[in-house]
C-alpha cells in the first residue's frame, strides 16, 4: 500500500502547484491572539521556503475578516487548476452548539458549511483541510467530500477546550522527523501522524484529562478515524498528499540521463515493498537475505543518482 | 512532595489494623456479646454470638437460626448476620431502625455490620446517627472509633478513650486500646489496657493476644499466653492474626506470614487472617501462595478491598517483565520495560554493590525491584489498599516503587527512591527486620544524597514552619511521627528530621557510629540505649545538640521565613509586571534567604526566565546551575540549561545535566536522548550514547529509520558493526530511501568486502 501511496505522489504532475490558505482566527486573549498570529506566520515560512510551485496565502488575526477570507479563497480559486492541490489550515477556536461548527472570527463568525463551500470553489482537484481548532469535531460533516482530505483536532463539536495539534501541526512542517519514510516529503498523513502522537505525549506527559482527539477523514464519507490504516480505509489519500517537500526529490526527476537509473531504483523500491508484504509468510533468514540484498541495491542506485 | 515508606506504615498500617479488627467474620461481636451484658443487643443474640465466641461452632449456628424467626426485626438481623446472610441482615437493620427511630443501639449494631463488611464510611455514618441519639453510648464511640482507625485518622485513640470514660466496663474498647497502643510501641500503655480488659472478662481473647504480641515482638514465645485462649476455645485463631498483624507492622513479615498461617490452621474460616496471609505473601514475593490464599477467600464472598484488589494485581502481572541477574530481579510493566531496563538495571546492581560494600554484608538472595507505571497499583501491592501517597516500598528483599511515568514530570526522582529503597533492604536484613522506624528511614534519607547531594529530598516549607515553631520530636519519640502523625505534614517532617539526625551523627562522629548504631538496634536495644552506648550521651543531651545544630544548618530559611513569604509573593508581583531586572534583583535575594527552595515556582527559574528576557545567558545559565546543584527537579528547566550549557561550550556540563533528567523522567524525551546521545558521542563517550539511542528506539519513536541509523552511529562508534549493521537494516527496512543510512550500509559492506559477495 505504501508502494502505491509514493507512485501518486511521484505521479503529480511536475507543474501542478499547491495553493496553501492559512487562516488564524480570533484569540480572544492576548496570549491567543499571539500564538494564533505566531503559528500562522510559521507555517507561511516553512511552505515559502519549502521549494516547488507554492502558492502561500495567510489572513491572520484582526485581517481575518469573513471578506477577507472570502477574497482569498477567490484569488485561490481564480488561481488553482484542476491538476493542483489546495490546503486550507484552521488555527483558532471553533465552536459548535451541538448542529453546527463555527470558526470564530472577527464580526460574524464562519460556519462549516460556509467554509466548505468557500472550498467547493477552489478547481484543485486534490484538497486538505487541516482544522485546528476547539470543537473542531463539529466540521466534518460540512467538509468531508470525495478527494478532500479533513484532518481535526478534535473528535467531536464537544470538545470545546482550547487545542495544543496546532502547535504540533507547525512542528510537523518544521521537524524532519515527521518524514518517517525520509522520502524527502512529508505527507499530510505522516504531518498528522507526528501532530497527534505529539499532543497525545502533550497530555501524558503533564499528566492531564487529554481534552481533544484528533482525527481524519479521507474518503468523503465515512467516519473519522483517530487511527488511519487499510483496516479502516482511512488515510490513502492523506498519505499520497505531499503536505511538504523539503528535498531535492523533484530535481533528479527532471534530468533525462538518469532516467534509466530512476527506473531501477522505483523496481528496487518496488522490490523492497513487496518482500514487506511477503515478511509475515517467509523465512525470516529469507527475508532478511533477500531485504538485505534490495536495500544494498537500492543504496547503490541512490548513490549512482547523487554523483 | 513525595516521601518514601519503607514499610506499610502509618495510613498502610492503620488500614491493616482496621481490616484485622473490624472485618473479622463475627468476632468484635462474638467479644461484645459475650464479654459483658448491655442494651445494645437482644439477649437472645447475645447468646448466639457468645456461643461463637466461645468456639461452639454448631451451637451457635442453631442459635442464629433461631434470630431468624423472631418478631423483633433487629434480632432477626443478627441471625442473618451470624449465618453470613449480611444482605438480609442489612435490610432487616433497615427495618429495625425504621420502626425505632429513637433507639442508638439498632444503630450501632446496623454499624457494626458495615464495618465488617467492608465499609467503614456508611458504618461510621450509623455511629454518628447513634451518637446524635444518644451522645453516651459507648458502643457508639467505641464504633467511631474502630471506623477512625480504618480511616486512619489519629482521632481513634480519642474516641476510644472516650467510650471508656462513658463505660470504663467495656471490654473490647480496652481491648482496641491496647492494640493502639502496641500499634505506637507503647508496650507498657498495650499491657495496661489488656491487664484491664482481662479484670473485667477472663474470655477477652484479644487481651490475650495483645500481651501474647508484646511478647512476640521481644523475640520470647507466645504459646503459655495463647494457651490460655486454647483452654476456652482452641479455634480462636484470631489470637495469631493480631499476633501476625503487629509482627508485620514491626516489618517482620516472615514471621508475619507463620502467625497468619497458625490463624487460619486454628480458623479455616477466618478469612480476614487468610487475606491477609494473602497480602503478605504477595509482599515477599510468594506470588502463587498468594493467589491461592486470595482466590479461597473471593470464593468465600470475602470479597474485601485489599482482597479483590490484590488478585487483579496478580492478574495484571502478565503484563510484566522479568529480568534476573545473580544478585537482582528487576519487573518491569511490558509498555516500558525497553526503556527502563535501560536505566534501572545498572542502577539497582550499582545500589546493590555500593551497599554491600558500605554496610560490609550480602543480602544471601536477589533484590527483587518491581517499577509500577500505575500508582494505584503500587499502592494495591504495597498495602493491598489503593490510594497511599508513597513513592516506594520494601519488603525484606523485595522493593515496590512507582514508576517514573507514574508522576508528573519533575515531582519525582526515582534514581533517589531506588537508592532510598535498597538502603531500607540492607538495614532491614542486618537488623533481622529489628529497627525502629526512625533509624531505618534516617538512614535511607541519608544515603540518597550521599549517593548524590541533589538527590534527596529538599527542606521544604511545611518543615522550615516545623523548625520554627519547634515541633521537631525528642528522638526517643521520633517514631510517633511516622506511625500516628499529629499534624498533616508530620510524617513529611519525620522523614527530614530522621535524615538530619543520620546526617549529625555522621558530621560530628562518622557513618561507623551509624553501622554501630544499626548493629545495635539489631541486637533489640531501644533508641535511648543505643545513643548512649553509642554515642556516650543521653537522648535528651542528643536532642539539644541535634536541635542547635538543624537550626544553625537551616539558618536564614527558619530565621528569615516570613520575610522569605513576602519576597516569594512580591517576585510574583514582579512577574506579572515583567520587571525583569527587578526580578534578578529580588530572585538572587531570596535564593540567598532559602536556597533549599527548588519547587515549582523557584526563584532560580524566576532568575533565569528574566535573565533571558534580558538577554543574559550566562546569568540565567548561572541561576539554573545553581537550581540543578540544590535538586531542582523540573525536566523542562534542565533541559533550558542544558541548552545553555551547550551554547557556552561547555558540552560536558550539558551532557551531565541531561543525565540529571534521566533519573527523573526518561520517558516522552526522544529529544532529550537524542541529544544526549549526540553529546556523547562528541565527548567519545560512546556507551553512554549507545544507551542513550537505544532509549530513543526503546520509546518507539517517531521516526524510527533515524532512531535505528543514530544507534547503529554509535555502535559504529563503540566498535560493535555487527549491531550496526542489524540497526541500519531496521532503520532502511523502515525507510529505504534514508540516505545517510544507505551511505553507512554501503560502507559497513565495503568493510566486510560485501559489495562482491553481495552481486
Amino acid at each position: 500500500m505504501k508502494r502505491l501511496f509514493l507512485a501518486c505522489c511521484l505521479a503529480w504532475p511536475a507543474a501542478a502547484a499547491t495553493h496553501y490558505l492559512t487562516i488564524s482566527g480570533l484569540g480572544g486573549e492576548k496570549d491567543y491572539e499571539q500564538r494564533f498570529a505566531a503559528q500562522a506566520r510559521e507555517v507561511e515560512k516553512l511552505l515559502e521556503g519549502s521549494g516547488g510551485e507554492v502558492n502561500v496565502v495567510t489572513v491572520s488575526g484582526a485581517g481575518a475578516t469573513r471578506e477577507k477570507i472570502k477574497a482569498a479563497f477567490e484569488s485561490i480559486a481564480a488561481a488553482a487548476k484542476p491538476a493542483d492541490a489546495f490546503v486550507l489550515m484552521l488555527i483558532g477556536h471553533g465552536s459548535y452548539d451541538g448542529s453546527a461548527y463555527k470558526f470564530n472570527i472577527p464580526g460574524p463568525d464562519l460556519s462549516g458549511a460556509e467554509l466548505a463551500a468557500l472550498c467547493d470553489r477552489v478547481p484543485a482537484g486534490r484538497q486538505l483541510v487541516v482544522n485546528t481548532t476547539s470543537a473542531s469535531g463539529g466540521s466534518l460533516e460540512a467538509l468531508q467530500r470525495p478527494k478532500r482530505a479533513v484532518i481535526l483536532a478534535t473528535k467531536a463539536g464537544t470538545e470545546r477546550n482550547a487545542t495544543v495539534f496546532a502547535r504540533y501541526w507547525v512542528e510537523a512542517l518544521r521537524d524532519p522527523a515527521a518524514d518517517t519514510d525520509k522520502n524527502e516529503v512529508v505527507s499530510a498523513l505522516e504531518a498528522y501522524r507526528y501532530a497527534d502522537r505529539k499532543t497525545v505525549e502533550f497530555y501524558e506527559t503533564n499528566k492531564r484529562l487529554a481534552t481533544e482527539h484528533a482525527v481524519l477523514e479521507d474518503t468523503g464519507a465515512g467516519e473519522a478515524v483517530r487511527a488511519p490504516s487499510t483496516a479502516n480505509g482511512q488515510g490513502l489519500l492523506a498519505a499520497s498528499f505531499p503536505l511538504l517537500r523539503i528535498g531535492g526529490a523533484q530535481r533528479a526527476a527532471a534530468n533525462p540521463a538518469k532516467r534509466e537509473l530512476l527506473a531501477r531504483k522505483e523496481r528496487a523500491e518496488q522490490r523492497i515493498d513487496k518482500l514487506k508484504y511477503e515478511k509475515a509468510a517467509m523465512p525470516l533468514e529469507d527475508y532478511r537475505r533477500q531485504m538485505q540484498a534490495a536495500l544494498l541495491e537500492l543504496a547503490r542506485l541512490q548513490e549512482e543518482l547523487d554523483k | 512532595m513525595g516521601r518514601r515508606v519503607a514499610i506499610p506504615v502509618g495510613v498502610s498500617a492503620l488500614a491493616v489494623a482496621a481490616a484485622v479488627f473490624t472485618a473479622v467474620s463475627g468476632q468484635q461481636a462474638a467479644r461484645e456479646g459475650a464479654s459483658r451484658p448491655g442494651p445494645v443487643m437482644t439477649a437472645g443474640a447475645k447468646d448466639c454470638w457468645r456461643a461463637r465466641h466461645l468456639g461452639k461452632a454448631e451451637q451457635a449456628e442453631r442459635c442464629f437460626e433461631k434470630l431468624l424467626d423472631s418478631r423483633d426485626p433487629a434480632e432477626r438481623a443478627e441471625g442473618a448476620w451470624g449465618i453470613g446472610d449480611y444482605k438480609s441482615a442489612n435490610s432487616q437493620f433497615k427495618q429495625a431502625a425504621a420502626a425505632s427511630p429513637k433507639d442508638a443501639n439498632v444503630r450501632v449494631r446496623w454499624g457494626r455490620l458495615f464495618l465488617e463488611r467492608f465499609n467503614a464510611a456508611e458504618a461510621a455514618g450509623l455511629f454518628q446517627e447513634a451518637l446524635d441519639i444518644d451522645g453516651k453510648n459507648a458502643h457508639a464511640l467505641l464504633g467511631m472509633a474502630l471506623a477512625m482507625a480504618e480511616s486512619f485518622s489519629p482521632k481513634a485513640l480519642e474516641m476510644g478513650f472516650k467510650a471508656v470514660e462513658e463505660d470504663p466496663d467495656l471490654v473490647e474498647a480496652h481491648e482496641l486500646l491496647a492494640n493502639l497502643a502496641l500499634e505506637d510501641s507503647d508496650t507498657k500503655r498495650a499491657e495496661a489496657q489488656a491487664r484491664q480488659a482481662l479484670a473485667l472478662s477472663p474470655e477477652a481473647f484479644d487481651a490475650v493476644a495483645v500481651k501474647a504480641a508484646i511478647e512476640a515482638l521481644a523475640d520470647r514465645s507466645p504459646d503459655a499466653l495463647l494457651e490460655q485462649v486454647w483452654k476456652v476455645n482452641p479455634h480462636y485463631g484470631q489470637a495469631h492474626a493480631i499476633i501476625a498483624h503487629h509482627l508485620v507492622l514491626n516489618r517482620r513479615y516472615l514471621d508475619g506470614i507463620a502467625h497468619y498461617r497458625k490463624a487460619i490452621e486454628r480458623d479455616p474460616r477466618n478469612w480476614a487472617a487468610r487475606s491477609e496471609l494473602g497480602v503478605n505473601l504477595m509482599r515477599v514475593g510468594e506470588d502463587a501462595e498468594a493467589r491461592q490464599q486470595l482466590e479461597l477467600c473471593f470464593q468465600n464472598k470475602y470479597d474485601s478491598n485489599p482482597t479483590v484488589n490484590s488478585l487483579r494485581l496478580l492478574d495484571s502481572y502478565a503484563n510484566f517483565e522479568t529480568f534476573e541477574t545473580p544478585k537482582t530481579i528487576l519487573r518491569l510493566h511490558k509498555k516500558e520495560a525497553a526503556l527502563l531496563r535501560l536505566y534501572f538495571q545498572p542502577e539497582l546492581e550499582k545500589a546493590v554493590a555500593t551497599f554491600e560494600k558500605k554496610y560490609k554484608m550480602t543480602i544471601g538472595q536477589p533484590v527483587r525491584l518491581e517499577v509500577y507505571p500505575d500508582h494505584e497499583d503500587f499502592a494495591v501491592r504495597t498495602m493491598g489498599m489503593p490510594g497511599l501517597g508513597a513513592l516506594g516500598v520494601t519488603f525484606g528483599h523485595v522493593v515496590a516503587m512507582d514508576s517514573p511515568s507514574g508522576r508528573k514530570p519533575g515531582t519525582f526522582h526515582w534514581a533517589s527512591t531506588l537508592w532510598h529503597e535498597l538502603s531500607h533492604v540492607f538495614v532491614l536484613t542486618a537488623t533481622r527486620h529489628r529497627v525502629p522506624r526512625w533509624f531505618t528511614e534516617g538512614f535511607a534519607v541519608h544515603e540518597e544524597t550521599e549517593a548524590a547531594p541533589d538527590w534527596g529530598d529538599r527542606m521544604t516549607p511545611e518543615i522550615v514552619a516545623a523548625i520554627a515553631a519547634k515541633q521537631l520530636l525528642p528522638v526517643a519519640e521520633l517514631d510517633r511521627g511516622f506511625i500516628r502523625p499529629k499534624y498533616p505534614q508530620q510524617v513529611v517532617v519525620s522523614y527530614f528530621q530522621a535524615g538530619r539526625i543520620c546526617d549529625y551523627i555522621q558530621t560530628k562522629w562518622s557513618y561507623d557510629k551509624l553501622l554501630d548504631m544499626m548493629r545495635l538496634f539489631g541486637q533489640r536495644k531501644t533508641t535511648p540505649e543505643v545513643i548512649q552506648q553509642a554515642l556516650g550521651m543521653t537522648p535528651e543531651a542528643f536532642d539539644k545538640e541535634f536541635l542547635a545544630w538543624v537550626e544553625r544548618e537551616a539558618g536564614t530559611a527558619v530565621s528569615k521565613a516570613v520575610e522569605w513569604r513576602k519576597g516569594m509573593t512580591g517576585l510574583a508581583t514582579l512577574k506579572r509586571a515583567s520587571d525583569y531586572a527587578a526580578i534578578v534583583e529580588q530572585g538572587n535575594r531570596l535564593i540567598a534567604i532559602y536556597p533549599d527552595f527548588v519547587e515549582p515556582g523557584s526563584a532560580y527559574e524566576a532568575v533565569a526566565e528574566a535573565c533571558l528576557e534580558l538577554k543574559n545567558k550566562d546569568g540565567a545559565r548561572r541561576a539554573l546551575e545553581q537550581y540543578a546543584s540544590k535538586g531542582g527537579k523540573t525536566p523542562e528547566s534542565l533541559k533550558k540549561l542544558a541548552g545553555l550549557q551547550e551554547e557556552a561550550g561547555g558540552k560536558a556540563e550539558a551532557a551531565r545535566t541531561l543525565e540529571k533528567i534521566n533519573y527523573i523522567y526518561p520517558m516522552n524525551g526522544e529529544a532529550m536522548h537524542r541529544k544526549l546521545g549526540e553529546l556523547s558521542l562528541d565527548l567519545g563517550r560512546t556507551q553512554a550514547a549507545v544507551r542513550e539511542f537505544e532509549a530513543v528506539v526503546a520509546g518507539g519513536p517517531m521516526d524510527a529509520a533515524a532512531a535505528h541509523y543514530d544507534l547503529a552511529r554509535a555502535y559504529v562508534k563503540a566498535g560493535d558493526k555487527g549491531k550496526a549493521a542489524e540497526q541500519v537494516f531496521l532503520a532502511l527496512e523502515a525507510a529505504p530511501g534514508y540516505k545517510p543510512a544507505q551511505r553507512l550500509m554501503l560502507e559497513l559492506n565495503a568493510d566486510k568486502g560485501g559489495r562482491k559477495e553481495n552481486e
